[in-house]
């Protein structure tokens, strides 16, 4: 079969809602942040298949993409420091256990 | 293919004065913390200053967009430059009792606070979705990392992971809502966007998701709701000079960002995003102003007070008129005065008796009388009584949304307005009514607490002597699109 | 010097306060005397004013000045100098004086045993000067963002200076429930404004006014706006049913209730709608409303006045009752009456107050009208002032405010059914039954031999009473014409085209004096020689006595309205702070706003999946919203 714009769309947003289903049930804070890397693939792959179905001379959507791949990488880094940071001082990852402040 | 350089000296002179301040810091010997500390926010300090000057000096007349509309060097970014620049420079000044005596990393923290400055001004420049992500990614991270640095307690550690997964996921559906966008349109210009959006007929839903999804991600940004249970915690476990940062910096960076994003993309179709955001403008000044009610501890009211006021911001942002943007930028002006006074108060209190809740400022007016006036005067103007900003900026965003038969959202707005006047009031009697055994005189920090007089100073001129600054949003205001005829 | 530097007239208050609030703790007497200077430079400044204000005729002169303007909204600072601002400005003016001077005195308590100052006495000199110039500004305004700044000025000034002894619980308690009933009230008035501003474009008065005479706002706009508008003056007025806290703002310094509670701030609600009366011509439905409230508040007030032992209280019920009078006139159109009414009862009510504040002095603070008597024989200048004070105030001829009665009565009869004629007659005979209740108990009879050691005042506060006594005898005249170019005050203070000749009508005036007269008369008759038929009348009318000493049951009822509203949402929240609990007779509405914020709290989890659970889902939520509208 031909492979359509809506294709990529639908894969892109299951991977999406696979990633914020990740993000809202995972209890370890490492998952989490895998889970949010695969929402920003999805989004890559949204931005393009975007550009290549419109018109692919464009490449709108592709430098786009690169931007996203690398500021993941560093929200990534910076993420895996914070958590680091929190297994130091609090002994744990688990995100259902950081509930000290609330209200 | 406009790419003129010499429009970006002043953010080549910011992004240059953190790099002096990291080496600053690297150069001084390790030891003498007292002296890195000294060098190393006077650098920030000269840097931002120099960067305010010279972009108030050169750009007053240009009206120029960077690449085609990539950036926007004009007014508007002038009006919000200045400011950004301001508040860098009230936290530092802020800051320097506060890294004394809670953190190690001076070089990096004063960097850092440059770094988000400089992705604040690049937000209000933005003109391009790619432009406004990276420069929304730039002032977070530094945030991030700033909210984690003090040796604090576990509640620093708390606050910054949920900052940045929370972070994170606003990200990850501001990304989403931007290639949606791309998507149905295929540019990312707001300019170009403007046109289609306007041609556009009925919206088909791949370009709500994309238009929700972004303004989901600036709403995580504002604190709106219902994003905006971050705030609380942040604003609590945070290092509280960096708190003062998020409140004011980084807020009103995402006002920039919107009110032009709205204003350029979408003024061609209001009748579809009015409503929507009008609830939730109500629900963010209802929530806001109802959670402060039973707060204990000062940082968590102060976000919650926070919350409730974007939600009045929000309210000039709706009608989508000149009359309602000029009341959102005078606002954030006031705003900005008020809210770094408050804080710059908090901090005192919190270096010389190390507590952070309401019941501490009991008897202040007695052992600081000057702080508690002036703490006041910002609680006063927050309530929107007169004589302070408060009151004539509320007023004038009241007045911008009658207009356009939002009467309901006005009355919404006045109401949560009259219920905050409880937990502002609430302090002010702890610190004039209620008693304390303790009477002892409480010894101000010379540098804190000349910020504190400046800042409320500007919080009563904005509120008494209006004009300069209103002159000032006006020509910020009438570079947007939609308005520059007027 | 001339009406152009009118301005400076509250400037002076200004002034004082700020030096006063800032550098209080280094000049002598925390700097009292600043404030004095401040408002007597205030009144001497007005005579030029008035002198060129009659010299360049009767009329409406506009010192127009921009404070800031941007796109198509300008805001200005200027001032109207009519008739209605002159009256004020002398009342204010005068008053406030009289009534700092008399502080002076007043504000001095015996102290380990010597008279002292008070010891915040800075502060309460500091804040009465920022409420007089607060409230000069009021009646300056010519634009109404500047109005409701001075309004909103005032009744926080009002809050400060009702709770100024903070010390006492009952005092605190007061302020604030001044505070947040007003703040009710203003609300509406803050809606009334914006609606009117949306529609005409422009903050100035009178370029509104001119816009709504004209046509140029709708109908319904225009009523909503009136009704709004209206609202913010029943709080300021205390009408009913925002009245419940003028009885209770008694608990500050006597003074205060001469000035706030008496001649100023509570007639700045009159004021305001008196200067928007051309507004309120074209909204019928409004001005009825006014109508009504009013005589309801006159009733009210005057029955509430009659069973009250404590002499303060009486006189708070009394204003309530004149600001119904007031209402109820303007209700009619009557603007000259209306005005006319609130100088005359300014000047006769504050010397009451102050009456009754030498009366407190001299007998340790006591309010208990049962516990005087006879004081005259002790206390004559202050027993004359009061019992001048009292006939004037029950329209006996031909003291200052029989006159301003007849002006009323006479515009009510013009315009409004025979049923509002009825009632404010009774109205009369009740508050004329009330004034002589109360001089009689405390004047006449005989004297306790517990208050044989009263003694007169010092002159510093007995000497602003005989001027006011001066003026309530004399004062009334100024109805008549008076030759030299003055043709009566009704030539002078006007609405509409031009104003009418002092009218007689002997009918009225007639039935007016009886009936003042006669009600007065009873009401001595009654209390001297049947001091058991009292005590009869009492337990026969039992029920009705009961009702009015639980002042009419509005109070238990707001209470019991948010007991029911609490109960029902109280069911989920978790705990009650001890301190709500304790304020719940003053924070009634706000336990319901606490409980909704108690609840909210219990959402906020800590959980950051929570909150990104909330995040995801209020995206779905709006973007189905958006699809579902454009369906």
């Amino acid at each position: 079969m031909i492979l359509e714009l809506a294709h990529f769309q639908i894969l892109a947003a299951a991977l999406f809602c696979l990633g914020l289903y990740g993000v809202l049930a995972r209890r370890s804070a490492v998952m989490v942040l895998m889970a949010v890397e695969l929402m920003l693939n999805a989004v890559n792959i949204n931005l393009v298949a975007f550009s290549a179905f419109r018109d692919i001379s464009i490449v709108t959507g592709q430098v786009i993409a690169i931007f996203v791949i690398t500021v993941a990488a560093a929200e990534i880094g910076l993420a895996l420091a914070v958590i680091m940071r929190l297994y130091r001082r609090r002994g744990t990852v688990n995100v259902d256990e950081i509930d000290w402040m609330k209200g | 293919m406009n790419a003129d350089f010499t429009l970006l000296i002043p953010e080549f002179i910011l992004a240059g004065a953190g790099f002096l301040v990291l080496l600053v810091d690297l150069l001084l010997p390790r030891e003498q913390e007292h002296r890195r500390n000294a060098f190393t926010s006077a650098t920030a300090v000269l840097g931002l200053a120099v960067t305010g000057v010279v972009a108030a000096t050169t750009q007053m007349n240009t009206g120029e967009s960077f690449h085609d509309g990539l950036l926007f060097i004009d007014r508007y970014s002038l009006l919000f430059k200045v400011l950004f620049v301001g508040i860098g420079i009230a936290v530092v000044v802020m800051s320097v009792d506060y890294v004394a005596e809670k953190m190690s990393h001076p070089g990096e923290y004063y960097a850092l606070i440059i770094f988000a400055v400089l992705g604040a001004t690049l937000m209000a420049e933005s003109g391009e979705l790619l432009t406004a992500f990276i420069s929304i990614e730039l002032l977070s991270f530094s945030l991030y990392v700033l909210v984690g640095l003090s040796r604090g307690d576990a509640r620093t550690a708390e606050a910054s992971t949920k900052y940045i997964l929370l972070g994170a996921i606003s990200t990850a559906i501001m990304l989403y809502g931007i290639s949606q966008l791309f998507g149905v349109m295929g540019t990312t210009r707001f300019t170009e966007m403007g046109g289609l959006l306007a041609a556009a007929g009925d919206w088909d839903m791949t370009l709500i998701s994309g238009f929700v999804m972004v303004l989901a991600g600036l709403g995580f940004k504002l604190s709106m709701a219902p994003f905006h249970m971050w705030a609380p915690d942040v604003y609590e476990g945070a290092p509280t000079p960096i708190t003062a940062l998020i409140a004011t910096l980084s807020k009103a960076a995402a006002i920039a960002l919107l009110l032009r994003f709205l204003a350029e993309v979408g003024s061609g179709a209001v009748h579809e995003w009015r409503m929507p955001l009008a609830v939730l403008a109500a629900a963010t000044m209802v929530i806001g102003s109802l959670s402060a009610l039973p707060q204990t501890n000062i940082k968590r009211l102060l976000a919650y007070s926070s919350i409730a006021q974007i939600g009045f911001v929000l309210v000039g942002i709706v009608p989508n008129t000149v009359i309602g943007a000029n009341a959102v930028l005078l606002h954030v002006i006031g705003y900005a005065f008020t809210n770094l006074a408050a804080f710059t108060v908090v901090i005192i209190i919190e270096l010389k008796l190390g507590k952070e809740t309401i019941a501490d400022f009991a008897g202040l007016s007695k052992r600081a009388p000057v702080l508690a006036m002036i703490m006041t005067g910002a609680l006063f103007s927050l309530a929107g009584l007169p004589i302070f900003a408060g009151f004539l900026t509320k007023f004038y965003l009241f007045t911008s949304a009658v207009d356009k038969s939002l009467e309901w959202l006005v009355v919404v707005a006045v109401a949560t307005s009259v219920i905050s006047l409880y937990y502002y009031i609430r302090i002010v009697r702890e610190m004039y009514i209620t008693e304390t055994e303790d009477e002892s005189k409480l010894p101000v920090p010379a540098l804190l607490g000349l910020l504190a007089w400046v800042l409320f100073a500007g919080t009563i001129a904005v509120g008494i002597y209006p004009a300069p600054f209103v002159d000032a949003t006006n020509a910020a205001v009438t570079v947007l699109t939609p308005w520059v005829a007027l | 010097m001339g009406i152009e530097e009118a301005w400076l007239i509250p400037t002076y208050g200004f002034i004082a306060f700020g030096v006063i609030a800032l550098f209080g703790r280094y000049l002598p007497s925390q700097g009292k005397h600043l404030s004095i200077i401040a408002i007597v430079a205030a009144f001497v400044t007005f005579w030029p004013v008035l002198f060129d204000f009659v010299s360049k005729g009767v009329g409406e002169y506009h010192v127009p000045r921009v404070w800031f303007s941007a796109g198509d909204i300008s805001v200005g600072s200027g001032m109207i100098i009519d008739p209605l601002t002159i009256v004020m400005l002398a009342l204010v003016t005068l008053v406030a004086s009289l009534v700092q001077i008399y502080s002076l005195g007043y504000m001095r308590h015996s102290h380990k045993g010597h008279i002292a100052d008070d010891p915040r006495i800075g502060w309460y000199f500091a804040v009465h000067s920022l409420f007089t110039a607060a409230m000069l500004t009021l009646v300056l305004a010519d634009n109404l963002l500047l109005l409701y700044l001075a309004w909103e000025l005032v009744g926080l000034c009002s809050y400060f200076l009702i709770g100024f002894w903070w010390e006492r619980k009952s005092a605190v308690n007061a302020s604030k429930k001044a505070f947040i009933t007003t703040r009710v009230g203003d609300v509406g008035l803050l809606i009334g404004i914006l609606i009117l501003v949306a529609e005409t474009g422009t903050f100035d008065i009178s370029d509104i006014i001119y816009a709504v005479v004209n046509g140029d706002v709708s109908e319904g706009k225009t009523t909503l706006a009136a009704f709004m508008i209206f609202l913010g003056a029943m709080g300021k007025s205390a009408q009913f049913p925002l009245h419940v806290w003028l009885p209770d703002a008694m608990e500050g310094p006597t003074p205060v209730s001469a000035l706030i509670h008496a001649a100023t701030m509570v007639t700045a609600g009159v004021f305001l709608v008196a200067r928007l009366l051309p507004i309120y011509e074209m909204a019928e439905s409004a001005q009825m409303f006014i109508a009504i409230i009013g005589i309801v508040t006159a009733l009210m007030g005057a029955t509430l006045a009659l069973v009250v032992t404590d002499l303060k209280r009486m006189l708070a019920y009394s204003t309530m009752s004149h600001l119904g009078f007031m209402m109820l006139t303007l209700g009619a159109g009557g603007f000259t009456a209306a005005a006319f009414h609130l100088l005359m009862h300014g000047v006769s009510k504050a010397m009451l107050f102050l009456s009754a504040g030498s009366i407190m002095h001299a007998m340790n603070d006591e309010t208990d009208m049962n516990k005087m008597g006879g004081l005259r024989h002790r206390m004559p200048i202050t027993g004359a002032a009061f019992t001048i004070g009292a006939l004037s105030l029950s329209g006996i001829a031909p003291l200052a405010a029989f006159w301003s009665k007849d002006e009323m009565l006479l515009a009510i009869q013009d315009r409004l059914s025979p049923v509002f004629v009825v009632l404010f007659l009774v109205a009369v005979v009740l508050s004329a039954l009330y004034m002589s209740r109360a001089t009689y108990l405390v004047f006449f009879g005989p004297l306790k031999v517990e208050n044989r050691r009263v003694h007169e005042s010092p002159a510093l506060m007995s000497m602003p009473l005989v001027v006011l006594a001066v003026l309530s005898v004399f004062a009334g005249f100024i109805a008549l014409p008076l030759g030299g170019g003055y043709e009566g005050i009704g030539r002078f203070l006007f609405y509409g085209e031009h104003g009418h000749d002092f009218e007689f009508q002997p009918l009225w005036t007639v039935v007016s004096i009886v009936l003042a007269t006669g009600g007065f008369g009873f009401g001595i008759w009654l209390y001297k020689s049947k001091r058991t038929t009292v005590d009869n009348l009492r337990v026969r009318f039992e029920g009705v006595h009961r009702v009015l000493i639980n002042r009419y049951y509005m109070d238990t009822a707001y209470q019991w309205i948010v007991d029911r509203v609490v109960l029902a949402l109280g069911r989920s929240v978790a705990l009650f702070d001890r301190t709500i609990v304790n304020d719940r007779g003053v924070n009634g509405a706000g336990l319901t706003v606490l409980g909704m914020g108690k609840r909210l709290r219990s959402h906020v989890t800590g959980l950051f999946a929570d909150y990104g659970l909330a995040m995801g889902s209020g995206v779905v939520a709006i973007a189905l919203y958006v699809w579902l509208r454009s369906v």
